[in-house]
């Protein structure tokens, strides 16, 4: 532009003027973005202050209000598109686009944007089942986004303490509508999930208009929710309202309430499941003893055990019984022989002398026992034993 | 069967003894092999009982703080 030193500055007039020379050569462009103010003066002239949807940014427009009145009335934070040439006022030294037509970005054409992101992210796979992480069966710490002094807020933390009352949050309490919205619910959720100790991440806000939910639907959002490693609950606006942050969470809670539900277990009901798996735990124990305790007092109570004397007895029996035996065939035995003694008794009469000398016959016997049969062996003075039926006498043979 | 020096658990006791029984009644131990069995037999029935009266004093008193 021009030279400048210390010594030799230029006046602001100079300056402003280069700029404003600059600024006018630049054309006319179309731009998108919400109002977040609105100012009519009195005069002919509207001052719009039209931010970015998404990041922390805005910008002045004005414009004539005949060029506004085409687009009213306009509900708030309404998106629009602005054909502008930007302006040096020379006079302050501020920038302002100067509007020469303004159209509203409508519900109708911000759905049909909405449905065109939807189905991209969809094809990239950023809602997909494999990419859901299960929710924590008991969070360490939960972290909850949400709007200041929010009834959302309120519902997900009293919900929550009812049902574990230890549950420990993080709370980050964002603007969660306009513009403001996407940058600090990000900043928030980044941090979270940086945040170890957090499971699991509540994002909540009560219902609202379509445009109030928005920021909810917006891409960088939702890409930074997909990438999420912690698990992420949405609970957004009424059932009835889906922003695309719903696609991406691991749970779409149905309202906060729902949500706190989701995140922690009730205590009564684990308290009381607890119990009645101790209580089938003990039955099963004491049935397996009862039925032990019965298998050991069967064992004990059989006759072999529980009157050892059976041992003796059953053995004394068997040395009393075998001792009748040994007497009883003994007896028999004596009883055998004594009718055969009588039998050999009497043969042994039939067979004796005795009845021959009876009759009167004598029997002569050498000294040495020997029968006399033949008389040619006596001789004079052999010796004699004479047997009769009543004694003996001995003899001397004398011729 | 191993050497019982140590305690043995219920199941080996109870196991033990139902053989000790089985072959008292069977009769063909000896009456020395026989008292020894039967012997044997009260020291692992008692083993046996005191598993079970030990286990279920101990379900009943963790039973009770509970309730």
């Amino acid at each position: 532009m021009f030279e400048t030193s210390s010594q030799s500055p230029a006046p602001v007039r100079l300056v402003s003027e280069a700029i404003k020379d600059y600024i006018d050569r630049l054309g006319p462009i179309w731009i998108e973005g919400e109002i977040s103010e609105l100012n009519e003066r009195s005069g002919g002239m509207a001052f719009i202050r039209l931010r970015d949807t998404s990041a922390d940014m805005s910008i002045s427009v004005m414009c004539y209000k005949t060029v506004l009145a085409s687009v009213q009335p306009l509900p708030a934070n309404a998106r629009v598109v602005i054909y502008a040439k930007p302006s040096w006022f020379t006079k302050n030294g501020s920038l302002t686009l100067s509007a020469k037509e303004i159209r509203h970005v409508g519900v109708g054409e911000l759905l049909a944007r909405l449905e065109a992101l939807k189905e991209k992210l969809a094809a990239e796979g950023l809602f997909s089942a494999d990419r859901k992480i299960a929710l924590p069966r008991l969070p360490r710490k939960v972290g909850l986004i949400c709007g200041r002094n929010t009834d959302a807020e309120k519902d997900v933390v009293e919900n929550a303490r009812r049902r574990w009352p230890a549950v420990q949050f993080e709370i980050r309490e964002v603007a969660v509508q306009g513009a403001a919205a996407v940058v600090e619910v990000s900043a928030a959720l980044a941090e979270l999930e940086a945040n170890s100790e957090v499971d699991v991440i509540i994002i909540t806000r009560g219902g609202g208009s379509f445009e109030d939910l928005l920021p909810f639907s917006d891409e960088s959002l939702v890409r930074l929710a997909s990438e999420c490693t912690t698990a992420i609950v949405s609970a957004i606006g009424h059932e009835k309202d889906a922003p695309l942050l719903d696609y991406v969470a691991d749970y779409r809670a149905s309202t906060p309430t729902d949500a706190a539900k989701r995140v922690v277990p009730d205590i009564a009901q684990e308290i009381s499941d607890i119990e009645k798996i101790r209580d089938r735990i003990y039955r099963r124990l004491l049935s397996t003893i009862d039925y032990e305790l019965n298998q050991i007092a069967q064992l004990r109570n059989r006759p072999v055990m529980k009157d050892p004397g059976l041992m003796v007895t059953a053995r004394r029996d068997e040395i009393k019984a075998l001792r009748d035996r040994s007497m009883r065939s003994f007896t028999s035995i004596l009883e055998i022989e004594k009718k055969e003694l009588k039998g050999v008794k009497a043969h042994l009469r039939s067979l004796s002398p005795q009845s021959t000398m009876e009759r009167g016959y004598a029997v002569v016997q050498f000294a040495d026992g020997g029968i006399v049969r033949d008389a040619t062996k006596l001789k004079a003075g052999t010796a004699l034993r004479i047997r009769v039926a009543k004694g003996e006498t001995g003899a001397t043979v004398t011729d | 069967m191993a050497t019982k020096s140590e305690k043995p658990s219920y199941e080996e006791a109870r196991d033990e003894l139902a053989e000790i029984v089985e072959s008292l009644e069977d009769g063909s131990a000896t009456l020395e092999e026989s008292l020894t069995l039967w012997e044997r037999g009260e020291v692992l029935a008692k083993i046996c009982q005191e598993w079970l009266d030990g286990a279920k004093k101990l379900i009943d008193a963790a039973k009770k703080p509970a309730q």
